[in-house]
C-alpha cells in the first residue's frame, strides 16, 4: 500500500466506524479463507419514495486495508441512493482487478457487506425476520506467489 | 453500572492517549493513571457479571486530535466528573467509594499539570533521529497501526476470558498475556506518537472477545502469533540498513513472541489433555 495524507488520515481516523443505533439493516461481507469479515449497518431514509443510505457504520475484523476501504466506501456511500449503492458496488467489484490482491480482497468485502445491507432491507420489507444477508469474496487475499 | 463502564473504558484509553503524548514528566503521571482506570475498568466489569448483567466492550469514538494537552486534559477531566456523578448509583458503595476517591486526586492533578505543544498528529513520520527510506517508512507505518490495534484486541479478549474464568491455571496465562500486550501497546503507541500518526485503535467486535470455544481461538492464536513474528522480521530486515537500533528492537520484539505461543500451548494443553504441533 502506498502511502499519502489521506490515505494516513483514514488510518487515523477511520469514518463511519462503530456501531450504529436504531440501524434498519444489517450486512455481512466475507472472506471464508480467512476468516476475515466487514459488518455494515445502515439507516434508511427516503426521499420521495425511494430509499436512500442516511447514515452507515461498519466494523471489520481484517487488516488496516479493510478499514481504510471501509472508511471510504462508507463515506461514498453515505446519502446515495439505493440505485447509487449497486452503481458503487458495481464500479468497486471492476475496479478489483487492477489492485493487489490483498488490497482488492479487502475492498470487496465492504462493497459486499454495503450490497448485503441494502439488499437485506429490501428483502425485510416483505419479511419482516429476513436473516442478515451474508456475501462471500471471491478475490483471495493470498498473493499468488505466497498460496504456490 | 454499563455507561460507567463504558464510560471508564474510554477514560482509560483517553488517557493511555494522553501519556502517549506528551514528552515530559507528565508522561509517567498519565501512564499511572490509564493504568488505574484500567484496573477500574476491570473492577466494574466484575460488578457487572456478579450482577448478570449483560455487557460488551462496546465504546463511543474518542477524538484525542488536539494542538494543546490541555485540551485532551480538558475532555478528560469532563468525562472523569460525568463517570463520578454516575457512580453515585452503583450497588457497590465500596468500589464506588473506591473510584470516586481515585478520579478526584486525578482530577486535581490534572488541573494543575503543566501545558505542551503536541506533535503526535503532525504525519511528519520520523523517528528522532532517525532516516528510513520510504519504503522502511511505508512498512513501519502499517506495522504501528495493525498492531496497536491487535494489541488492544488482545488486552480486550485476555481480559475478558479471565472475568468469565475460575480456572487458576488459565487465569495466570491469561494474566501474563494482558501484561505483555498492555507492553507492547505502550512501546507501539509512542512510537505512533514520535511519528506524528498516533490514533486511538477502533473499536473490538463482539464475536471477537465473546468466545463460545477457547479451543479454536487458542489455535488461532498461535498462528496469529507466528504471522507476528514473520511480520517483526520482515520489519526488522527493511529497518535495518537505516537503523540498527530498530532493527534490533523488532528483533526483541520477535523473540518475545515465542513465549507467548509457548503460553498458548500450554493453555490449549490444559484444555486439550494433549500437546499441540
Amino acid at each position: 500500500m502506498s502511502m499519502d495524507a489521506k490515505l494516513i488520515e483514514h488510518m487515523m481516523n477511520p469514518k463511519n466506524y462503530g456501531t450504529l443505533e436504531g440501524a434498519d439493516a444489517h450486512g455481512i461481507g466475507k472472506n471464508p479463507d480467512n476468516g476475515e469479515k466487514v459488518a455494515v449497518a445502515i439507516k434508511v431514509g427516503k426521499d420521495e419514495d425511494e430509499p436512500y443510505v442516511d447514515d452507515i457504520r461498519f466494523q471489520a475484523i481484517g487488516c488496516t486495508t479493510t478499514v481504510v476501504a471501509g472508511s471510504m466506501l462508507t463515506e461514498e456511500a453515505k446519502g446515495l441512493h439505493f440505485k447509487g449503492i449497486y452503481d458503487l458496488v458495481e464500479a468497486t467489484m471492476h475496479f478489483l482487478d487492477k489492485l493487489p490482491p490483498e488490497e482488492a480482497a479487502c475492498s470487496e468485502m465492504v462493497a459486499l457487506a454495503i450490497k448485503a445491507a441494502v439488499d437485506t432491507y429490501a428483502k425485510r420489507l416483505e419479511e419482516t425476520d429476513y436473516p442478515v444477508i451474508t456475501y462471500k469474496v471471491v478475490h483471495s487475499c493470498v498473493p499468488k506467489e505466497e498460496k504456490e | 453500572m454499563k455507561t460507567v463502564m463504558i464510560k471508564t473504558h474510554e477514560a482509560w484509553l483517553e488517557m493511555l492517549m494522553a501519556g502517549f503524548m506528551s514528552k515530559t514528566k507528565n508522561k509517567q503521571v498519565l501512564f499511572d493513571f490509564s493504568d488505574i482506570l484500567f484496573r477500574h475498568f476491570t473492577w466494574l466489569e466484575n460488578e457487572l457479571i456478579e450482577l448478570d448483567e449483560s455487557y460488551s466492550y462496546d465504546r463511543d469514538a474518542i477524538p484525542i486530535k488536539v494542538e494543546r494537552l490541555s485540551d485532551l486534559l480538558h475532555a478528560i477531566i469532563v468525562r472523569l466528573n460525568e463517570i463520578d456523578l454516575q457512580l453515585l448509583s452503583s450497588p457497590d458503595k465500596a468500589l464506588a467509594e473506591r473510584i470516586a476517591t481515585d478520579i478526584h486526586y486525578m482530577v486535581d492533578v490534572l488541573s494543575h499539570m503543566s501545558d505542551e505543544m503536541i506533535s503526535a498528529f503532525n504525519m511528519e513520520r520520523r523517528l528522532p533521529g532517525m532516516a528510513l527510506t520510504q519504503d522502511a517508512t511505508d512498512a513501519l507505518t502499517l506495522f504501528l497501526f495493525e498492531e496497536t490495534y491487535k494489541e488492544y484486541e488482545l488486552i480486550l479478549i485476555y481480559n475478558y476470558l479471565k472475568a468469565h474464568s475460575t480456572d487458576a491455571y488459565m487465569n495466570r496465562i491469561f494474566q501474563i498475556l494482558i501484561d505483555e500486550s498492555f507492553f507492547h501497546l505502550k512501546r507501539f503507541g509512542e512510537m505512533g506518537a514520535q511519528m506524528g500518526i498516533l490514533a486511538v485503535p477502533r473499536i473490538v467486535m463482539k464475536e471477537l472477545y465473546q468466545v463460545d470455544d477457547v479451543i479454536p481461538f487458542l489455535k488461532d492464536g498461535i498462528n496469529e502469533e507466528l504471522a507476528a513474528k514473520e511480520e517483526c522480521i520482515k520489519l526488522s530486515e527493511a529497518v535495518g540498513k537505516e537503523s540498527q537500533e530498530l532493527a534490533k528492537f523488532f528483533d526483541f520484539i520477535n523473540h518475545q513472541e515465542n513465549y507467548h505461543i509457548a503460553l498458548m500451548k500450554d493453555a490449549l494443553k490444559h484444555f486439550t489433555g494433549r500437546d499441540h504441533e
